[in-house]
């Protein structure tokens, strides 16, 4: 008998510290969750609060009735706020867990930028930490509600894109909150997002916001973005068109990488040299190519990307803006107490040597 | 031994058994000498009793050179003490008074050496035909397929009522000797009234007698057998069952099939991989079906998190039930399969898996998801290969889906923990059971 109450004594004791275990959140079931899909922060209409906050919520296809959602919005001052007062207006109850984009008018990047919008989001437990942050064109709400005709789920094309699970092209880099968030903190590190613009009923992604620490600086071309995103190292496959008096042609690339390096041993004149290898061939060309001539093709890409990539670096010098992350490169790589100062010091004087080195495989064609 | 002595042997053996139909004592004549056999006739073979008794005994003219005869003869003992001869008597042997002598004449009928083709444990190349429930049969295969000087034998019976014969059987050069030291006491130390079959021996094998995993590895194959002989094992014969049993058993071998090694290298290397999946699918399936949908449900993409969520929709009752009606269903129509005649069952299993499940989800009662979950955990269960290994897994499942009804994702890791711990502590005769490598043994 001791031996059997002993037994029934440690089911206990164990259910009892597993229960301490289960952490937050009990028994749900699924249907009985709302999933919020994507979450969309505009300026409010009226003047006593400063928010209008929309939840996109998913409906799950009961007869295969695909991509079916409603969104619903409230003013308030804060996050948390809102959302308990979109509790009350829903039956189920409301789970972030897919919670996958939160879009930000651009009015209210523009602004000062409260830290505590941005900390919701990392505070809460069911919110995941790759959640990605974009600004919406025209507003936040309008990209929300736009349903492109090919979308099977709702927000799903954001998704695709953003994660680059579908289309890859190199005008799109999608940022997650947990970069997002670092970035806002990390001196020499500064924040960017992808911009989404509703036209005509498509969802379009081809240009970047720069931020500051506290608010959105400057937002680049899609070429401009495009060179960012080639010195992030995000994506192979491009495209580079490339312009003189007689020649017009295009590379497909299939390979890009790129490197920098510091030189700060002269304090007057230091130097970031970014080297840009890419590989590719020939996709379309206003003339006939030849094969023998391809060096003096690849010569010209070289210029041309160098000039371009140059200008880039010189603007986001210019604006003192860093997504790259020069700062905290030089911040590794020096151990003074008074780092970060050099480097403000260091950055508007700098220079930048850009070498690209382009290598074209063929023509495409057969002479 | 002096004729009185006979005598009384011969009444008190009489006196011991009942007087049934099938006893027979009878005395023969010649001119000169007379002859007593005492037999159970549906026991014996009356025909051999006839050839090697009857017709010897009017041939041969001479007493002394049919003494001699019984004497020399290899199916003959002789007699021991009154207890064994009773004994002995019941499992079907002759018992012969001639002169002063009593001789026990092996001459017992063998009614099921028909050997039977395997049943459960199939593969598909391989040899198919399995052992038979003659013990004789049995142990002649396994000479057959093990022809080996070294093989060596020692016999008892088990079971105070049906005293069954038991032969352990091992290769004295392969064998550990630990190993059979303990499987000898083990065998001494069982105390049972009924042993029909080597089955019974794995709950024995626990101190208070209720077992959930085998320890024992039961088959009715002989080349497993011969395999095992070769590796070093004891194999216990049990007399009336088809089925030996192989020990020391870990858990690897109940994860192997004798199909693996009728198979190419990486073809057997694949199954055995493809089992041990399907060996964790069946385990953690429904429990981690209930812990993602009612607490982690962030776990799944967002695609399928919102596909379960729709054909839940029409459910009304919460997963956890759900789960347990769908499973509890499976479990029914797979026991009532067992118990269905050959030639209904697959009819049966038809109409219960298919419209049942079909016929629920219409109705609303389960979603499609489960119908999924449900089926692979069916399905995946019988991919182990040895039956008694794959019932306790049956088993096992059900705690792990408690734990994750209270306890969700967490409750499933912990409750994998404890089972891992639980396996860790089993032992079968000396050899951990979750032993991943064994060493070839020495040929000593």
């Amino acid at each position: 008998m001791k031996l059997k109450r002993n037994w029934v004594m440690y089911l206990i004791v164990g259910m009892v510290v597993i229960s301490s275990l289960s952490g937050c959140g009990g028994y749900k079931d699924i249907d009985k969750r709302f999933f919020v899909v994507a979450i969309g922060i505009d300026a409010a209409k009226s003047h006593t609060k400063k928010y209008l906050i929309s939840l996109k919520f998913a409906i799950p296809s009961v007869e295969k009735k695909p991509n079916d959602f409603i969104i619903v919005s409230e003013e308030a001052d804060t996050m948390a706020e809102a959302v308990r007062i979109i509790k009350t207006k829903v039956d189920k109850e409301v789970d972030f867990s897919h919670a996958k984009v939160v879009v930000f008018n651009e009015k209210i990047v523009q602004k000062k930028m409260e830290p505590h919008l941005i900390y919701w989001f990392s505070r809460r437990r069911d919110i995941q930490k790759i959640l990605w942050t974009v600004i919406g064109r025209p507003t936040a709400l309008e990209v929300l509600k736009t349903k492109p005709k090919f979308e099977q789920i709702p927000s799903n094309s954001m998704f695709l894109a953003l994660g680059k699970e579908g289309t890859e092209t190199p005008y799109i880099f999608g940022e997650y909150l947990f970069d997002f968030k670092k970035r806002l903190i990390e001196k020499g590190l500064d924040p960017f997002m992808p911009i989404i613009e509703v036209k005509k009923g498509l969802l379009v992604i081809n240009t970047a916001g720069l931020f500051n620490k506290k608010r959105l600086k400057m937002v680049l071309t899609p070429e401009q973005t495009k060179l960012l995103y080639y010195i992030f190292n995000s994506e192979q496959k491009s495209a580079i068109k490339v312009k003189s008096r007689k020649l017009y042609f295009i590379i497909d690339t299939q390979k890009i990488k790129s490197s920098y390096k510091m030189d700060t041993s002269n304090p007057n004149h230091s130097i970031i040299k970014t080297k840009i290898k890419i590989k590719g061939r020939l996709e379309e060309a206003m003339f006939s190519p030849k094969n023998s001539e391809l060096p003096a093709y690849e010569k010209l890409a070289e210029k041309d990307i160098d000039k371009q990539v140059k200008n880039l670096l010189l603007k986001l010098q210019k604006a003192n803006l860093d997504p790259i992350g020069f700062g905290l490169y030089y911040r590794a790589r020096h151990f003074q107490n008074n780092d970060w100062k050099t480097w403000q010091h260091i950055y508007p004087n700098l220079t930048f040597e850009v070498h690209t080195d382009v290598h074209i495989e063929d023509t495409g064609l057969i002479e | 031994m002096l004729r009185s002595n006979i005598k009384t042997t011969q009444e008190d053996l009489l006196e011991k058994i009942q007087q049934t139909e099938d006893v027979v004592f009878k005395e023969l004549f010649t001119k000169v000498e007379s002859i007593k056999v005492f037999y159970i006739k549906t026991l014996s073979d009356e025909a051999q009793i006839q050839n090697y008794i009857i017709k010897p005994f009017y041939e041969i003219e001479s007493p002394t050179l049919f003494l001699d005869y019984l004497k020399s003869h290899p199916k003959v003992k002789p007699f021991e003490n009154e207890e064994k001869t009773l004994n002995q008597l019941l499992v079907g042997e002759v018992i012969v008074f001639f002169q002063a002598k009593i001789f026990l004449f092996d001459l017992k009928m063998d009614r099921q050496s028909s050997v039977l083709d395997t049943t459960v444990e199939t593969t598909i190349q391989g040899p198919q035909s399995g052992f038979s429930e003659s013990i004789g049969t049995n142990l002649g295969l396994v000479r057959q397929r093990y022809p080996q000087a070294s093989l060596n034998m020692e016999s008892s019976s088990i079971g105070k009522v049906s005293k069954t014969k038991v032969i352990t059987l091992y290769d004295n050069k392969t064998v550990n000797q630990e190993v059979l030291k303990k499987v000898r006491e083990f065998l001494e130390t069982i105390d049972i009234e009924m042993f029909q079959s080597g089955e019974q021996l794995l709950d024995l094998i626990k101190k208070s007698q209720r077992a959930l995993f085998p320890l024992m590895l039961i088959t009715e194959r002989a080349d497993r057998v011969a395999i095992n002989l070769a590796a070093g094992k004891v194999v216990l014969l049990v007399n009336g069952s088809p089925f030996a049993v192989i020990l020391p058993t870990v858990m690897k071998d109940f994860m192997s099939s004798m199909a693996d090694i009728y198979q190419t290298y990486w073809v057997g290397c694949f199954f055995i991989t493809l089992r041990y999946i399907g060996l964790f699918i069946s385990i953690v399936l429904p429990s981690i079906y209930v812990a993602l949908t009612a607490y982690n449900p962030e776990v799944f993409r967002v695609q399928l998190a919102l596909s379960i969520a729709g054909s839940r929709s029409t459910v009304p009752y919460p997963a956890f039930i759900e789960v347990f009606f769908m499973l509890i269903m499976m479990e029914l129509l797979t026991e009532a399969s067992i118990r269905l005649p050959k030639a209904i069952g697959p009819t049966a299993t038809t109409v219960g898996g298919l419209i049942l499940g079909q016929a629920a989800t219409e109705a609303g009662l389960v979603s499609n998801i489960m119908i999924i979950i449900v089926s692979a955990v069916a399905i995946s269960n019988f991919v182990v290969p040895v039956n008694n290994f794959g019932a306790a897994i049956r088993v096992v499942k059900y705690l792990l889906l408690v734990l994750s009804i209270f306890y969700g994702l967490v409750g499933v890791v912990i409750g994998f923990l404890l089972l891992v711990s639980y396996l860790v502590s089993l032992e079968s005769f000396g050899k951990p059971f979750l032993t991943i490598s064994e060493k070839k043994p020495a040929q000593n």
